[in-house]
């Protein structure tokens, strides 16, 4: 069953193209992550499909309904978490709750016992009371979540989920999130962190320059474009002009990184290095980052070409 | 833009309980700053009210066909306070809660844009009403507005409340800052508040300033107040209270579209 298919989506602002044709589908109970830079248009996506912006072209349907048509049934199946929180900060943490399910359409006291639970769920419950400009921002981010969970949504829209957060609390939100995924939601989620796309989604969709340069689960992803391991050459002796040469000469996928030339290989096989003298050589286990820099690197000399 | 036109289809009907809502969170977010509130509704009004009516109404005299100066300038004064709260509701605190994104939240729910400019006219017609009744409450209880004409004086802010606090939604909808949202006050209800016949009759103003004194839109509001306090209603206010009409009209569908042009890109 299909929760979420984006056919041909385009959207055009002045004369960017910010979405520039993107497709993918999620299944239902499925998290899928759009993972890419900023400006890859990941944000784009997510406002359309929650009816916060007009869709240019293409098609867009939730639970198969279309968007542009039905966009009220649409957002009454979807709770939508943006980058900014949202919350009101002249109202308190259980009116913000209680406030938007009724806005929802839930009676004031379906408002007041769905509050209680998602407070609950996230436990909030001491801080029912508190004023949303006391909050953390871990606090905060959990809270707009509980907000988009006042419906009892089927698909959950979350734009950075754990952006700005500290460590701690960024685990706090995972573990959430996880558990809601256990509860059978479906989740669309967006970031720019490779190890919370890694943790948190079952598919990825690698996005740059508003495209999606390829989709898979993670180890489909970095056995395809990173392969089994990647290199990491210090060049310590020898110079980097050199080194720049010789990747080249071989044709190998790499990108400077600091000091480091970060290598990836391909097809499941880690890079066949040429003999690198003087340079220091180790190798790692490939990630997410190394398909991420192997396939921007890609689409940016497709851009250029 | 092309891509305006193919959102949400939102022509269709208005979802009462949208309205509803985005309204009761603003009078919930009201009545917790009440000890505040209540020195824009009754200290400040009062003070005006004061001043004019025992001030400057000591200098006037008799005004022909009103009586008493205070019994003049009170209807105005009810009328010109409720003006500054419509329009104080609906573009500074409109303003801040689009930069709180405050309306991108309640977009996540099944609420579309002529709701929400509705929710927020019915809140300043809410702010209209308190401030008219606190303020003429105050004109009454010193003899200046006979008591009877309170539900009158209450009807006259409803369209107090929709004609200012959709001019307060067209600056909130445009105004790229708060600096430039200031002129909405500088521009509008500060030179309304003087030019409109409430503490001068347009009568004794220049020939050629008259006519743009009646069609300011705060003119046959006032006017219509005057009658309602008096008792003596007229053909004029009849035409007042179509004019009144007629911008209420004309300002709805230009906030919404101002609106959507601000909240959907």
């Amino acid at each position: 069953m299909t929760a979420i298919e984006a056919r041909n989506v385009v959207k055009i602002f002045g004369s960017l193209r910010a979405v520039d044709g993107v497709s993918f589908t999620v299944a239902r109970g499925e998290t899928y992550g759009l993972l890419g830079p900023n400006g890859a248009g990941k944000t784009s996506i997510m406002r359309m499909l929650a009816g916060l912006s007009p869709i240019s072209a293409g098609e867009m349907l939730l639970s198969g309904l279309n968007v542009r048509e039905e966009s009220r049934a649409v957002r009454a199946r979807l709770g939508v978490v943006t980058q900014s929180d949202g919350l009101d900060g002249e109202l308190n943490v259980r009116q913000n709750l209680e406030v938007f399910g009724f806005l929802l359409g839930l009676s004031r006291r379906q408002a007041r016992v769905r509050a209680d639970e998602v407070l609950g769920f996230f436990r909030l419950g001491d801080r029912a009371r508190a004023e949303v400009d006391e909050l953390s921002g871990g606090m905060r981010r959990r809270l707009a979540i509980a907000r988009a969970l006042m419906g009892e949504p089927e698909v959950i829209i979350l734009d950075e989920p754990s952006t700005g957060l500290d460590p701690e609390s960024r685990i706090r939100v995972w573990e959430e999130l996880a558990e809601l995924k256990r509860a059978g939601v479906t989740l669309l989620m967006s970031t720019h962190y490779m190890d919370e796309a890694e943790t948190l989604c079952d598919r990825i969709a690698i996005m740059h320059s508003g495209r999606i340069l390829d989709e898979g689960t993670p180890p489909e992803l970095v056995s395809r474009h990173a392969g089994s391991a990647a290199m990491d050459i210090r060049p310590d002796g020898s110079s980097r002009e050199a080194i720049r040469r010789q990747l080249d000469a071989a044709s190998l996928n790499y990108r400077e990184v600091g000091a480091l030339f970060r290598v990836s290989g391909a097809n499941g096989a880690p890079p066949l290095l040429p003999d690198l003298e003087g340079a220091q050589v180790s190798e790692r286990a490939a990630n997410l980052e190394d398909v991420f820099l192997a396939l921007a690197g890609r689409g940016l000399q497709e851009e250029q070409a | 833009m092309t891509t305006a036109t193919v959102l949400v289809p939102e022509t269709g009907f208005i979802r009462w309980r949208s309205v509803h809502a985005i309204w009761w969170r603003h009078v919930l977010a009201l009545s917790r700053v009440w000890q505040v509130a209540l020195t824009w509704f009754v200290i400040e009004p009062a003070v005006v009210l004061l001043a004019v009516a025992l001030g400057i109404g000591q200098l006037v005299g008799e005004m022909a066909g009103f009586g008493s100066y205070a019994m003049f300038v009170a209807p105005g004064i009810v009328i010109g306070t409720a003006m500054f709260h419509a329009i104080f509701e609906c573009s500074w605190s409109t303003f801040e809660r689009i930069g709180q994104s405050y309306y991108e939240t309640a977009l996540t729910a099944p609420v579309t844009i002529p709701e929400i400019v509705l929710a927020e006219l019915l809140f300043a017609v809410t702010r209209a009403l308190i401030s008219t009744v606190a303020v003429a409450g105050f004109a009454i209880a010193f003899g200046w507005i006979p008591l009877s004409a309170l539900p009158g004086l209450m009807l006259v802010c409803v369209g107090v409340g929709t004609v200012f606090g959709g001019i307060g939604l067209l600056f909130a909808a445009l105004a790229p800052s708060m600096h430039a949202l200031s002129l909405v006050f500088t521009l509008v209800a500060t030179p309304l508040y003087f030019f409109s016949g409430t503490f001068f009759p347009i009568s004794v103003l220049p020939d050629w300033l008259q006519p743009v004194a009646w069609a300011a839109p705060l003119t046959p509001l006032v006017e219509l107040a005057r009658g309602m306090a008096s008792g003596e209603l007229g053909r004029v206010h009849g035409y007042c209270a179509l004019y009144v009409l007629l911008l209420t009209a004309l300002l709805y569908p230009l906030a919404v579209t101002l609106m959507r042009r601000r909240l959907m890109k």
